[in-house]
């Protein structure tokens, strides 16, 4: 299986300490339906940003408002993605805090720091230790201005008999309107991923490629497309999702393609996929996968989590923590957690 | 450790300077950057300023842990982690390349995995089964205020701010780097590169940051102004009496080192 290529960028087993290797997703992300992405709570403007239009000459004087989507509205969805299966399985652990017993959950300062996601993507607080995330991703941003993605609609609360008016003939007062960003709204992002194994490359990339539904959790909109468009490993980063969006500005400018909504997804990713392709030239970036071996990949972390592996997959993953799960020798008590020694080094 | 700080000693008593040359170093915010250095109320401030610390183990000069025990935690290992690249390799504390920062305000608010969830006293609360209890009086657990924030602002660094800062010593420095508490990505270029001279113990005033953790022993501080930031405070404007490195038009104390060795900071 081509996940092989990517070996010496992967990790053998769940390490302590950093070493270098890095593996990076160039993510597409699309929005299929009206999405909203506000900075926080309602009545609050769609999150933009005026930036540098691109990277090189007149554009680089050009600023444009642009949509940002930030790394915690990324973070947040997938991370709760891999975490309905690893509760559908009783991957999730439980903590004795007082008199509770408390199953591990999100931000309310209950991680159980024994479960995949607690290993993952890190916590804080809880019992006083801590785990820093091995997954760092980017505030990615539109390739279109703000005034080409985003509009407006009015919402009519509409009553129960499912007109304006309630039985007594009252007209409706709540009348609203509300900013949206379009369907077929592009955003890109780079999505950096350390020291992570085989098994943990697959849940990360799956959480991605599963998670199918962004923004305002309450709103019954969101639907987001994403794609992977590129994987590469080496012990640098890439450049930030900021230069990617500038640097395909700079690319649909240079062979004349006009930048207006809709843009069509085959020019887009053909723009990415040249802009990319100089990436392994950059300092510390050493293997950028062809085509054939990303859908090798793809295919490999679709595979895994197929209903017939997915169970496997998940228990497999989760038994590979087990020796840091242990407690330590020398730590008597109570203690949750074993002394995590560095492995391998 | 004590061997540890008698072999930096001597490797202190030369008179030449440890570095021959000092790179200018630009830090570019590809985003917004977050370091919690002071608190009011609900509201978490990032100074304009970026500790060398962080820029020490940001460059991978340091390795710190993934997991953290909770006797960790607490304990920075500064002395252990940063002294010992003292004879290879110093960076100071990063300014605003342009004088004066920019800054943003976000909110932001901790949410659940739960599909019921309600914020109550700084607690975002997820047992639904407590809701009961709650209705007849009673003040369950699940219900109680968490003792870490749960919502709050956060003043942060703007995205696109430029920092600037002198590296000393060959050590390399990556072309992307990650600062603050969201790991905010951050680009690195070499501007300069410059020999470095020694100057005589004479009065001199320095544009730089200093982390005063790092200053020599000996120095004599004339003026300056204070930056209250954890792990230690830093100063600008400085002027002071002392021994001095001149690279470039930088004018800085001679023989800064991280902790100043390991022996008299107080940190
Ligand atoms: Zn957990």
């Amino acid at each position: 299986m081509s996940i092989e290529k990517l070996n010496s960028f992967l990790a053998p087993t769940y390490e302590n300490f950093p070493k270098g290797r890095m593996i990076s997703l160039v993510t597409l992300r699309t929005s299929l339906s009206e999405l909203i992405l506000r900075t926080e709570g309602t009545g609050e403007p769609m999150c933009r940003e005026f930036v540098q239009a691109g990277s090189t000459g007149d554009s680089r004087r050009q600023v444009v408002q642009r949509l940002v989507m930030t790394k915690r509205k990324q973070v947040a969805p997938e991370r709760r993605k891999g975490r309905e299966h690893l509760r559908a399985y009783n991957l999730l652990y439980t903590i004795k805090k007082k008199e509770e017993i408390l199953t591990c959950s999100l931000n309310t300062n209950a991680p159980c720091e024994m479960c995949i996601d607690c290993f993952l993507y890190g916590f804080a607080a809880g019992g006083g230790g801590a785990q820093k995330s091995r997954i760092w991703t980017e505030d990615a941003f539109s390739i279109l201005t703000a005034t080409d993605t985003l509009s407006d609609r009015t919402i009519n609360a509409i009553f129960e008999t499912g007109t304006m008016r309630d039985e007594k003939g009252n007209a409706s007062t709540a009348l609203n309107t509300s900013e949206y960003i379009k369907p077929g709204v592009h955003f890109l992002d780079v999505v950096t991923l350390k020291d992570v194994t085989a098994d943990e490359f697959r849940y990360l990339t799956g959480n991605i490629l599963l998670t199918g539904r962004y923004g305002a959790v309450s709103s019954r909109v969101g639907r987001m497309e994403n794609q992977i468009l590129g994987i590469f490993g080496g012990i640098a980063e890439l450049p930030s999702s900021l230069e990617l969006v500038q640097a395909i500005h700079d690319q649909f400018t240079t062979i004349g393609t006009p930048l207006e909504h809709p843009l069509d997804n085959g020019d887009l990713i053909d723009a990415t996929k040249t802009v990319i392709a100089s990436w392994t030239n950059r300092r510390g970036v050493s293997l950028q996968l062809s085509d054939e071996e990303l859908a090798a990949v793809i295919a490999d972390v679709d595979q895994h989590w197929s209903d017939a592996e997915r169970e496997a997959f998940l228990r497999r993953l989760d038994q590979s923590y087990e020796p840091f799960r242990q407690v330590g020798e020398s730590k008597k008590g109570k203690g949750k957690k074993k002394e995590t020694a560095e492995a391998g080094s | 450790m004590p061997a540890q700080l008698n072999l930096l000693d001597k490797a202190e008593s030369a008179t030449t300077p440890r570095f021959n040359t000092a790179k200018l170093v630009e830090l570019w915010c590809a985003e917004p950057v977050f370091f919690a250095s002071r608190e009011l109320s609900d509201t978490y401030y990032t100074e304009g300023a970026i500790g060398n610390y962080a820029l020490a183990y940001a460059f991978g000069w340091a390795r710190s842990p993934y997991r953290l025990t909770s006797s960790e935690a607490g304990r920075p290992r500064y002395i252990e982690d940063l002294t010992p690249l003292n004879h290879e390799c110093y960076v100071l504390p990063a300014w605003s390349a342009n004088g004066s920062p920019t800054f943003r305000f976000e909110r932001f608010n901790a949410l659940s995995d739960a599909y019921w969830y309600a914020m109550t006293n700084n607690r975002v609360a997820t047992a639904r089964e407590d809701v009961l209890r709650v209705r007849r009086g009673d003040k369950p657990n699940t219900f109680r205020p968490s003792n870490y924030p749960q919502t709050g602002r956060l003043r942060l660094i703007e995205r696109n701010n430029r920092f600037h800062t002198l590296v000393f010593g060959n050590h390399d420095i990556p072309e992307y780097i990650r600062l603050g508490k969201f790991m905010s990505k951050v680009r690195v270029q070499i501007l300069e590169e410059m020999p470095i001279t020694n100057l005589p113990a004479a009065e001199y005033s320095s544009q730089a940051y200093f982390s005063t953790a790092d200053l020599p022993s000996g120095i004599n501080l004339l003026s300056f102004d204070l930056i209250s930031i954890p792990p230690t405070p830093l100063v600008k404007n400085l002027r002071f009496h002392a021994e001095a490195w001149q690279a470039g038009n930088f004018i800085v104390p001679a023989n800064l080192q991280f902790c100043g060795g390991g022996v008299q900071s107080g940190v």
